[in-house]
């Protein structure tokens, strides 16, 4: 069954991203939401690492979160709205949210 | 397909917020919530005492305004609300305590709601932290 | 048949009511004979530490919550044991199953539900 995984802290402050990173499996999901969309800084490790995950995992990113944040938009992360949030809830088997 | 919506953050957490728009979407893309149930910090924005300064969103309000209008199922976890100071007339009666803060939509009862919940809904998504 | 659900604990016993409410969880799904796992994650194996005195501190015994969950039907306890290596722990209060990373990814996936603590 596949989990789309949802993170919502600064990967800068606590260890949630990179925990979740170790336990990603092929066919799962990422959805970065809140502060989660830090990790799509360009030119930081998180970046980097979520670049490197591979086709075999899906990369989301809250829209209203990257803008609020000035965040510039990535063409290895799918920017999805609240329709989209939802739209993924159902194409994944599970959501784990790491609150 | 059938949601049910966890939430275990208070009303001016991001994921409260969050939480919210969530659920409007899916019941806007012709989704059913089998029932909200707020659990943790997420009994404060079960709260009607919260005061929002008006310049701000009043997630709180949003909240009891979702349930009413749309008729959904809110469910308050007894157990978290009692010892974060969320209660209604009869816990507030039954404790002795100055104030009720929960009135209707919502209902206090256990996690077996949750558990029902769960089993009943497609999906089961939570919100918290932040 | 009853959806299964996996708990995924992750903080340290008294940092807040956190790590008390995700095992008031799995206990009142275990008295409703669901299929329920519990996963100790990250800080979460901190609950695992024996010796451990709440009282110090003024809080209850986690310890004896924990060590009822086999009592509520909850079996399926599990333990990262990375987490547990870098937290320097070898000895648990409660039996668990240690996993690695790959054990970790096949046990998230089997279930139908998790929650994250």
């Amino acid at each position: 069954m596949t989990t789309l995984h949802v993170i919502s802290s600064s990967p800068f402050s606590d260890n949630r991203l990179s925990s979740c990173l170790r336990l990603l499996g092929h066919g799962d999901g990422l959805l970065l939401c809140g502060d989660g969309t830090y990790a799509a800084q360009p030119g930081t490790s998180h970046a980097e690492a979520l670049r490197a995950l591979g086709e075999g995992i899906a990369l989301f990113a809250l829209d209203e979160d990257l803008e609020a944040r000035g965040l510039p938009s990535a063409d290895w992360l799918q920017q999805i709205d609240y329709p989209g949030f939802v739209a993924l809830a159902v194409r994944f088997d599970k959501v784990n949210s790491w609150l | 397909m059938k949601f049910a919506i966890a939430l275990f953050s208070s009303p001016s957490a991001p994921s409260s917020r969050r939480a919210l728009r969530f659920a409007e979407a899916a019941l806007d893309g012709g989704h059913d919530i089998v029932r909200l149930f707020f659990y943790g910090d997420g009994v404060h924005s079960a709260s009607a005492n919260v005061v929002s300064p008006q310049d701000e969103t009043d997630v709180a309000r949003q909240w009891r305004e979702l349930i009413s209008t749309r008729q959904l199922d809110g469910v308050v976890c007894i157990a978290a609300a009692l010892r974060r100071g969320v209660l209604d007339e009869a816990e507030a009666l039954r404790y002795r305590r100055q104030a009720a803060n929960l009135p209707a939509p919502w209902v206090l009862s256990g996690l077996g709601q949750l558990h029902e919940a769960a089993q009943l809904a497609d999906r089961l998504i939570c919100f918290g932290g932040d | 048949m009853s959806r299964s659900l996996l708990i995924i604990s992750r903080q340290a016993p008294w940092s807040g009511p956190t790590a008390r409410e995700a095992l008031d969880i799995a206990l009142a799904g275990g008295a409703f004979d669901l299929p329920i796992a519990m996963l100790f994650l990250d800080d979460g194996v901190l609950q695992l530490a024996p010796g451990q005195k709440p009282q110090n501190v003024q809080q209850k015994d986690l310890t004896a919550n924990l060590q009822a969950l086999p009592m509520f039907g909850v079996e399926s306890l599990y333990a990262c044991s990375l987490s547990l290596q870098q937290r320097g722990l070898t000895d648990t209060s409660l039996a668990v199953e240690h996993l690695d990373d790959a054990g970790l990814r096949d046990l998230i996936s089997r279930y139908d539900q998790v929650i994250t603590f």
